[in-house]
């Protein structure tokens, strides 16, 4: 049997396994759910698009420049990027069994190049078929010659990222330092080329004034494009994107022969560039695994170091067990630092939606818009804390085998998992609290004013146990449905039905939240009414402690039933020994 | 006689498979019980259910006085599982996984303890290292030392030796040895049968989740009828035994 029979044979014999296995899983009612509102969601979002004829005529002028400029854009990026950014090795990735299966085999260099230039070229087909979803309505009527164009030309880009960085692996072996020198001065002199392009473009157009007159900024795009500098600049990337524009197919078939006359010419290139890359694939793959098999056990996300901060507090050997894993947590939490960065991203955000919404005072004076933003970020964290802080059970649940031989009941364990989340997302709404509350309002308004302080206390007493409810629910799901909802990050479940059954789970989440929230209203309404006559407004802390009181007795009670199910949760019924 | 693991009847399914199907048998202070069998046989399975990790599907098993089912803290408390694949948080340090350990165990004299481990793991100087930074032999030894921190009176091992150079395994068998002698019941699970032989006091040969013979090697190899049954290996028995060829006959 020749390597590409072989090769051939694998991947019908790998798909059609693969598709067997899949449709042997919807026998399970909860696979065949799954695959129903997973077809469901992807007809909904995705395959709808495809109403191609009727919609062309909707799309406004200024969005089907965009989409062009976008595809012209994207193409100029891939072979800068190609160039610009990444080591100097062979762009060729194979994967472990890849290595162990293949380079032993009695085939050539040549033979493994084809093999991943035809998987490279097939991966294009793909990202031509989503573009043709997403891109392709909006600058094509005729999605067949879309898909067409933009195979060709990212088949294109496949083979010059290919041979750009044969070329920079040469270079670099040849020249060293030189060559890296040589390549960024060329690199240098373009991105100069294209700067001043671009400055003679604006000189010659400058930004309109006023923008309030539809279709001045598109006028204005269009004029710079089309300037000679520009345009000049952005030709390649029009030719190999033309196919794919092409409006009828006339348009299309005098399109295609420079590209494929490129696609051919660049196929030779990369055969003629070739260097060896075996070495550089062995060192790839298995670094991927590792990350891989770092992430799969609960381990760190790819590129994330972990920095050597100190544990938060010394761990006596005396004492309650479970505070060991809450330590543990909160280790987990200095030094992997992901969660403070998202919340620091979430504040930077929050400050430019309030700069664009032309909110002149956030910087003027800031502590009047402090107040308002650390109330409003504080509500916001007990949506989005829950999700953000995940060293509880989603992080610790691939490690399933370590948790349960640890001398701990299953309500210890998950008690103590939640705490660590829990005292986290707490502290943070209440230092956002106290800064927003110490600020003020920001408004004279007598009645913010009367509210400000009650209600912020309320928030105070009510926010956290809030937080404390989505977490649990959160990890009430891992553990109650393990396959449904992975806690690795490798995604271990694939398929339409994983993204079903991951869209119910999430629904579930959601309804059991709401649910849950609905005797502690009633027990805040309960206290608080009554109140409100003797004590006004500031009977509202009071409601909310007593909503709270029964949230966090919501979250005992189902810690203790959790605990139960961990202890015989069997995570096992899906890979058997 | 007192023994430190007592099992009865246990059996593990995984929806049709039976994994493990009705083992018997019991391990005594300071008694090494080897656990062999192919690939598949249902060891490792058997080990999970032993450590409290996989709920047995029927069946008893009893850690130092303690009923795994019923006071599953309490047996835990006496006994370390050492997977195949050593497991650990990753961004615990070498010592701060000792702490951990400690804490939750409550053994107040860990440092002194934890430093000795280290110093007989080899890992002396690598405290401050976090697990990604060492070795797969390194990682073993820390899910050994971490094992031992305690002192457990049960110690079951799957493949302890996976990963460790020769030096570490010569060190790895005299600390096994070691703790035997000091009075823990050990489990061990490996394909290496020569250290199954030098180890063991007694063994269970199981395959198909069922046990194929039980006993010390000897009175296997008595059990075996067969022209070659006196002077055959171990690794001959185990061919026999759970190939099917030897004609075991039923333990008393």
């Amino acid at each position: 049997m020749s390597f590409s029979s072989a090769v051939v044979f694998l991947w019908l014999a790998s798909s059609r396994n693969r598709l067997r296995l899949q449709l042997q899983r919807l026998r399970r009612p909860r696979y065949l759910v799954g695959a129903l509102v997973g077809l469901g969601y992807i007809y909904s979002i995705f395959l709808r698009r495809l109403e191609f004829g009727g919609a062309l005529s909707s799309v406004p002028p200024g969005v089907r420049l965009f989409a062009e400029l976008s595809l012209v854009l994207s193409a100029l990026v891939t072979v800068f990027s190609a160039w610009a950014l990444g080591p100097d090795r062979p762009s060729l990735t194979f994967t472990e069994t890849e290595v162990v299966q293949l380079f032993p085999a009695p085939v050539t260099r040549s033979s493994l190049l084809h093999y991943k230039l035809v998987r490279g070229v097939l991966g294009a087909a793909v990202g031509a078929l989503f573009a043709s979803l997403f891109v392709g309505r909006l600058v094509s009527p005729a999605p067949g010659l879309f898909f067409l164009g933009a195979f060709l030309s990212l088949g294109t880009l496949y083979l010059h990222a290919t041979a750009a960085s044969f070329m920079r692996t040469r270079w670099a072996e040849a020249w060293g330092t030189r060559g890296l020198v040589a390549r960024w001065g060329v690199l240098g002199c373009v991105l100069a080329a294209v700067g001043l392009a671009a400055y003679a473009a604006l000189e010659a157009h400058p930004f309109p004034r006023t923008l309030s007159i539809p279709g001045v900024l598109r006028n204005w795009v269009q004029a710079v494009v089309a300037s000679p500098g520009l345009s000049a600049v952005l030709w390649p990337a029009r030719l190999l994107v033309a196919p794919a524009l092409a409006q009828d197919s006339s348009a299309f078939l005098s399109a295609v022969p420079p590209v494929l006359g490129l696609a051919v010419a660049h196929y030779v290139w990369v055969r003629l560039a070739e260097v060896p890359f075996e070495e550089s694939a062995v060192t790839q793959a298995e670094t991927r695994t590792r990350e891989r098999s770092q992430r799969a056990s609960g381990g760190v996300a790819k590129g994330r170091a972990i920095s050597s901060r100190k544990a938060p507090f010394r761990l006596s050997a005396r004492g309650r067990p479970e505070v060991a894993l809450i330590w543990k947590n909160l280790i987990t939490r200095r030094r992997m630092a992901g969660g403070v960065a998202s919340v620091l991203a979430s504040l930077l955000l929050g400050c430019a939606i309030v700069a664009m919404m032309g909110e002149s005072r956030f910087f003027t004076d800031t502590r009047r818009v402090l107040g308002p933003l650390g109330v409003s970020l504080a509500a916001m964290m007990a949506v989005v804390g829950p999700s953000v802080f995940r060293m509880d059970l989603r992080m610790d649940l691939p490690k399933l085998d370590l948790l349960r031989a640890l001398p701990l009941a299953g309500w210890q364990v998950v008690g103590a998992e939640l705490a660590a989340s829990a005292l986290m997302v707490g502290l943070l709404q209440l230092g956002l609290l106290t800064v927003g509350l110490l600020s003020g309002p920001g408004a004279e308004d007598p009645w913010l004013l009367t509210w400000w302080w009650p209600g912020g206390v309320a928030l105070g007493v009510l926010l956290p146990s809030v937080s404390l409810a989505g977490l649990f629910v959160q990890n009430a799901a891992v553990v109650l449905f393990p396959a449904w909802v992975p806690a690795d990050r490798t995604g271990s479940a694939r398929g339409i039905e994983a993204l079903g059954q991951r869209l119910l789970t999430l629904m579930g989440s959601l309804v059991v939240s709401l649910v849950g929230l609905l005797p502690a209203a009633l027990a805040g309404a309960v206290v608080g009414f009554p109140l409100w006559s003797s004590l006004d407004v500031w009977a509202l802390p009071l409601g909310a402690a007593a909503a709270s009181a029964v949230l966090a007795g919501e979250v005992a009670l189902g810690v203790l039933l959790l605990g139960r199910a961990f202890e015989h949760l069997d995570v096992s019924e899906d890979r058997p020994e | 006689m007192d023994f430190v693991l007592r099992v009865a009847g246990l059996e593990k399914r995984y929806g049709a498979v039976n994994a493990v199907q009705g083992l018997t048998f019991a391990v005594a202070p300071g008694e090494v019980l080897g656990l062999v069998g192919p690939n598949g046989a249902g060891k490792t399975s058997t080990l999970r259910c032993l450590a409290g990790i996989l709920p047995p599907t029927s069946g008893r098993v009893v850690v130092a006085g303690y009923d795994l089912a019923k006071d599953a803290v309490d047996a835990k408390r006496e006994l370390a599982f050492l997977p195949d694949e050593p497991r650990f948080f990753d961004y615990l340090t070498v010592w701060e996984h000792l702490n951990f350990t400690a804490r939750l165990y409550g053994v107040e004299d860990w440092e002194e303890r934890g430093k000795a481990l280290l110093e007989e793991m080899e890992l002396t100087g690598k405290e401050k290292a976090l697990p990604g930074e060492l070795s797969r032999g390194m990682k073993q030894k820390l899910s050994i030392a971490c094992g031992f921190l305690h002192s457990p009176k049960l110690i079951l091992l799957d493949e302890p030796l996976t990963g460790l150079d020769p030096i570490g395994i010569r060190r790895m068998k005299a600390s096994l040895r070691r703790r035997a002698e000091e009075g823990a019941a050990l489990v061990l699970s490996s394909h290496l049968l020569p250290l199954v032989e030098e180890l063991c006091h007694r063994l269970l040969v199981i395959a198909g989740g069922r046990a194929m013979a039980l006993g010390s090697l000897e009175a296997i190899r008595s059990r075996l009828s067969g022209p070659e049954g006196e002077s055959a290996s171990l690794e001959d028995l185990f061919v026999r035994i759970t190939s099917g060829a030897g004609t075991e006959k039923t333990p008393p």
